[in-house]
């Protein structure tokens, strides 16, 4: 009889669960990652984070830039650090291939510490984002997904976007707060 | 096909004796670890790259070079995981120096991007294949490359035509004497044509301004680094090493032509561009940070008339590793 071998390899492991949810946000120290790329997720980012300061939350904004050789070594332990000190995160923007990926390591490196963790692409990069969470060992990973394209989008519409966006974002987040609880209604 | 292992290619099918075999010639023990590779994560043994080169129509004698390769794509510093997914038109080019060049047949002279017949073809098509199989790197799933390349097929494998080059070899450059492999993150090969030069500044100003295009990835603003190549035909090399008998000094030659006034760019890049101190005093932005991240090298025909650039992707940089014999 003929063998034939099988020349790909699987996944050993995955964790269907999502993680904590972030709860209560008064008193939090929440962690945004941004990065060098997109424009778009500084201006929503930015608005997300004044709502979430509002509802009592100290928020400490990280961007990610070269994540190779040296630099990435130090983008590493900076990345690392800010972890240690946040109760939760919020990473992202999936919007291309390679930022997808990278927003989704980073995802993946902050809910194995075991915090809330939410990473957003956009709709173009949903499925990747998923896929990659879930070649990553954590299916369950939490994702919010924003409308693409978005960083051709001027920055008054990209605003608007992210105000409507900011009640799906709580709930997906798992936040207890009157907002979310109001739109989860 | 109908499992999904394949690239479209009839394929070899990877026997239990046929990987046997393979393993034998290679010397290695099938259940060595060579890396773990993204976006699956997934660990990639010696086993796994015999079933994938037997597809591929390999012999067993690659596998030294297959494993280095592996080995050096795997290395953080080459971001293969950012590689796979993105959407650009990148592959991870092997580039072969030392004697292995000569046993394995690898192509340094003329067709050495494509074309020329030889095992260098099933040794490329071997790493797609495990890219795909074993790393998980699927178009339109995992990677969202928007056009692809050619070189996703077959790969791009060549060496340096060392006996033919007056500098001293690039990997040994790299600190790999020897047999060694090159990993580099190509996006594509693109042509430059002279057929007026008859001097090295000449060749090497038009090596240079041809690189510098606004879209090559060392001058996006979302890039904090880079680096290029530079494949250079041996009859153009003899005329630019009488010049510049230092190989420092042909990098640092092309790093400075190789830049674009900043004013080329719309208002709009100049401010990201400027964040990145990437404007010289000069008004100028080099398309690499440094001389030091112009890879230059030594291959092709003797027809000369032509070079070859191949940009980067992102911050990957590249990773030289020695071929070690079994």
């Amino acid at each position: 009889m003929t063998i034939i071998l099988d020349p790909s390899a699987s996944l050993a492991h995955d964790i269907a669960d999502p993680g904590p949810d972030a709860g209560a946000l008064a008193g939090k120290k929440i962690a945004i990652r941004i990065d060098m790329l997109w424009r778009s997720w500084d201006w929503v980012s930015e608005i997300w984070a004044e709502g979430l300061r509002a509802e009592g939350a100290e928020v400490t904004f990280w961007r990610s830039c070269g994540r190779t050789g040296e630099e990435g070594v130090q983008a590493d332990r900076e990345y690392g650090a800010l972890l240690e000190r946040s109760d939760m995160a919020i990473v992202g923007l999936g919007n291309c291939g390679s930022c997808t990926s990278w927003t989704i390591a980073d995802a993946l490196t902050a809910a194995a510490t075991g915090i809330p963790t939410i990473a957003v692409a956009t709709a173009h990069f949903e499925g990747l984002a998923h896929n990659l969470a879930k070649r990553g060992g954590r299916s369950g990973l939490r994702l919010h997904i924003l409308p693409y394209p978005l960083d051709i989008l001027p920055k008054e519409q990209v605003h608007d976007i992210a105000r409507n966006h900011y009640r799906s974002f709580l709930r997906n987040f798992g936040v207890r707060s009157g907002l979310a609880e109001q739109s989860a209604a | 096909m109908a499992q999904g292992w394949g690239d479209g290619l009839p394929l070899i099918p990877p026997t239990q004796e046929r990987v046997q075999d393979f393993l034998i010639a290679g010397g290695r023990f099938p259940d060595e670890l060579i890396a773990v590779l993204p976006p699956l994560r997934a660990e990639c043994t010696v086993e796994k790259i015999a079933i994938n080169a037997v597809m591929a129509g390999c012999t067993g004698d690659a596998m030294p070079l297959l494993c280095a390769a592996i080995a050096a794509m795997a290395d953080s510093k080459f971001d293969l995981a950012g590689l796979n997914a993105t959407t650009g038109s990148v592959v991870p080019a092997v580039i072969v120096n030392g004697p292995i060049r000569n046993r394995l047949d690898i192509p340094c002279q003329a067709g050495c991007l494509g074309g020329v017949a030889g095992p260098a073809v099933a040794i490329g098509r071997a790493i797609r294949l495990i890219m795909r199989n074993v790393a998980g790197q699927l178009i339109g799933s995992t990677s969202q490359s928007v056009y692809g390349t050619p070189g996703r097929v077959a790969g791009i494998v060549f060496g340096e035509w060392e006996e033919r080059s007056p500098w001293t070899p690039l990997a040994e450059r790299r600190g790999v004497p020897g047999d060694a492999v090159t990993a580099y993150g190509a996006m594509g090969t693109a042509n430059i044509c002279d057929v007026v030069a008859n001097s090295a500044d000449g060749f090497l100003d038009m090596i240079a301004k041809s690189m510098a295009y606004p879209g090559a990835n060392g001058f996006l603003p979302s890039s904090a680094f880079a680096e290029t190549l530079c494949v250079i035909n041996p009859i153009w090399a003899e005329v630019i090493a009488k010049a510049y008998p230092k190989i420092e000094d042909v990098q640092a030659y092309i790093w400075d032509k190789c830049a674009l006034p900043i004013d080329w760019f719309r208002p709009e890049y100049r401010d990201p561009i400027g964040k990145l101190g990437r404007i010289k005093p000069d008004g100028r932005v080099h398309l690499v940070p440094t001389p030091d991240d112009v890879l230059v090298m030594v291959g092709g025909g003797e027809g000369g008339l032509h070079a070859a650039m191949i940009h980067s992707w992102g911050t990957c940089l590249t990773v030289t590793r020695p071929v070690s014999a079994p």
